[in-house]
């Protein structure tokens, strides 16, 4: 086994009396594929965001490459290499695809805080900029506002974005929610594509995406782990199936 | 930010033109009438840098604009500074700070929340000086002298002539129109951009969003402080209305008269709000309720200000441009 590149250790997170996250200790390596799956409610989306720093943590830790990152802002948490696309979509609407990807190239500068020379000047973030909408296929739409695009077409900005941070692992929350099937199909190819140079922990609803993606899958119910394994263990585990597969896949 | 239309840029260096043969032209009265809406301009434009491209609404910016005046008064008094030289950069520097300050507090709210903390902290500057001797309380302080301009022992001009004041009132005006063009072209300004249309996805790009919203807190600070130097020194007294949320409120209507986001805007939100109201003011002793019925009207008919008025389109042809061929080439951009 590698050296996981992400971790956390006992991490919870308490709304109230809710634990919507308890105890969860989970290792993603390095270059997988990390499939977080389980019914609705079980705590995947507020998972996340403790890993993003959207959310702070009750109890518990979460390390990057063995150094604690519990309770970092989004923003340093994002500068260390860890992109994250949201459930909802979220890109600037008002901006084309290419000022989209050209801010989120910028967003790895040293600092922003810069005021005299034009912007326009900096051909290498037009050009990573470029390089991230090529990528995603969206180059031939780079000069449409986000808010014109297709759901699934802003889904894809949105990773582009992700790409033009450079980051070394991305957390995908749903990306194939309120997708068609064609969309889906998109958006899984580009995933397994990305997969191949990238870590990705990726939560989602689809079972067969996840599936055909993924190379480990954890199971939170509850917002407790209920088990960790490769693909195939996952799939034929009887506690997953009576849990959530099963549930589901009943007519 | 989006570039200004080369063909919105022509008629911007026609007014600017225009500006400066006005004063040949016209009485004593309306050079200073003019003087007066420079001043208000510069100091809307730098809110509409808070409000129009930060989405910052402010309701405490006169804090910036009064705290000039005050610096000027008491650098002359009290320490005997009467150059521009010398109290121009003073003032600038003070308004800085202070701006830094009051942005370190208020930018840890948002909405109506940073709304009432800005409100909240002019209001108690202006006590300050309304109850403060040393500060000439509710009537304020004279400025001995305008301030000088020498250059080696000579003045190269002269600021009591009225006339050469309002050019340099215009100068000030053309100054903070490039210097907040030059900022927003900026990287820092794409940083701006980024906060303004989405903040929680700016920072989970990796901005630090807090930075960029307390450097333009003090850079429009900083501007509306030299508005602020520039109203003092033409009125030759500051008293506590500059510091008052009435001085606020009207740089707010201005911007949103004139248009936000666009710094031209507010310039032009300024001389329309101001000529009506010296026309309506000549006319009726009710003219604020005809003010108020105009800039309900502009608001209703023109949500997005003067500035939205196809102005634009009429210089491409003035110009022989064919703004509508551009748009033609351009589908899908607006």
């Amino acid at each position: 086994m590698t050296e996981p590149l992400l971790e956390t250790r006992g991490l919870s997170k308490q709304f109230g009396g809710l634990a919507a996250v308890n105890d969860v200790s989970v290792a993603f390596e390095a270059g997988r594929v990390h499939a977080v799956i389980g019914p609705n409610g079980a705590g995947k989306t507020t998972f996340l965001n403790l890993l993003s720093g959207e959310m702070r943590p009750t109890s518990g830790a979460v390390l990057f490459k063995g150094s604690a990152i519990t309770g970092l802002t989004p923003d340093r948490i994002a500068r260390l290499g860890i992109g994250r696309s949201f459930q909802r979509t979220n890109v600037f609407t008002e901006l084309t695809c290419f000022e989209n990807c050209w801010i989120a190239a910028q967003s790895r500068l040293p600092t922003s805080l810069r005021f005299f020379r034009p912007a326009g000047r900096r051909g290498d973030l037009a050009a990573a900029a470029r390089d991230s909408l090529e990528q995603c296929g969206l180059i031939d739409r780079q000069d449409r506002i986000a808010a014109a695009l297709s759901h699934g077409e802003r889904r894809q900005l949105e990773i582009a974005m992700i790409l033009a941070t450079q980051p070394e692992l991305l957390l995908f929350d749903e990306p194939l929610a309120g997708m068609g099937y064609r969309e889906s199909q998109d958006v899984i190819a580009l995933l397994r594509r990305i997969a191949q140079s990238h870590t990705l922990v990726l939560i989602e609803h689809d079972m067969d995406a996840v599936f055909s993606i993924a190379d480990r899958v954890t199971v939170l119910v509850n917002g407790t782990v209920l088990e960790t394994g490769p693909v195939a263990a996952i799939q034929s585990s009887p506690a997953v199936q009576a849990a959530y597969l099963g549930a589901e896949e009943q007519p | 930010m989006r570039p200004i239309p080369r063909s919105l840029l022509g008629i911007l260096l026609v007014i600017v033109a225009l500006l400066a043969v006005f004063p040949q032209f016209v009485e004593r009265y309306y050079v200073q009438l003019a003087t007066k809406i420079i001043v208000m301009a510069i100091f809307a434009m730098s809110l509409d840098l808070l409000v129009g491209y930060t989405r910052l609404v402010s309701l405490g910016h006169a804090a910036f604009f009064g705290l000039a005046g005050y610096a000027l008064a008491v650098l002359q008094r009290d320490l005997g500074l009467v150059s521009l030289w010398t109290t121009l950069p003073l003032t600038l520097v003070v308004c800085a700070l202070a701006a830094l300050l009051v942005g370190a507090l208020a930018i840890r709210t948002s909405g109506i929340y940073f709304i009432m903390v800005t409100l909240a902290i002019a209001q108690m500057l202006y006590y300050f000086a309304n109850d403060t001797k040393a500060l000439g309380g509710s009537d304020g302080m004279f400025l001995a002298t305008k301030p000088t301009a020498e250059l080696f022992g000579v003045a190269i001009f002269d600021l009591k002539n009225r006339t050469t004041f309002y050019y340099f009132a215009l100068a000030a005006l053309v100054a903070s129109f490039l210097v907040a063009r030059m900022v927003l072209a900026s990287l820092f300004g794409r940083a701006i951009d980024a906060v303004r249309c989405n903040e929680p996805r700016a920072r989970a790009l990796g901005f630090t969003t807090w930075h960029y919203k307390l450097a333009m807190f003090t850079i429009a600070g900083t501007v509306a402080g030299l508005a602020g130097y520039v109203g003092a020194a033409q009125d030759g007294i500051v008293n506590p209305a500059f510091l008052s949320w009435h001085q606020s409120g009207q740089a707010l209507v201005i911007v949103i008269l004139g248009g936000m986001g666009t710094l031209y805007g507010p310039v032009a939100g300024a001389f329309v709000l101001i000529v009506l109201e010296d026309v309506a003011a000549g006319i009726t002793e009710h003219w604020l309720l005809f003010i108020g019925v105009f800039v309900i009207a502009v608001v209703l008919l023109l949500p997005r200000g003067i500035a939205s008025l196809p102005l634009g389109d009429f210089a491409g042809r003035l110009f022989g441009r064919g703004a509508r061929k551009r748009a033609a080439a351009e589908p899908g951009d607006d």
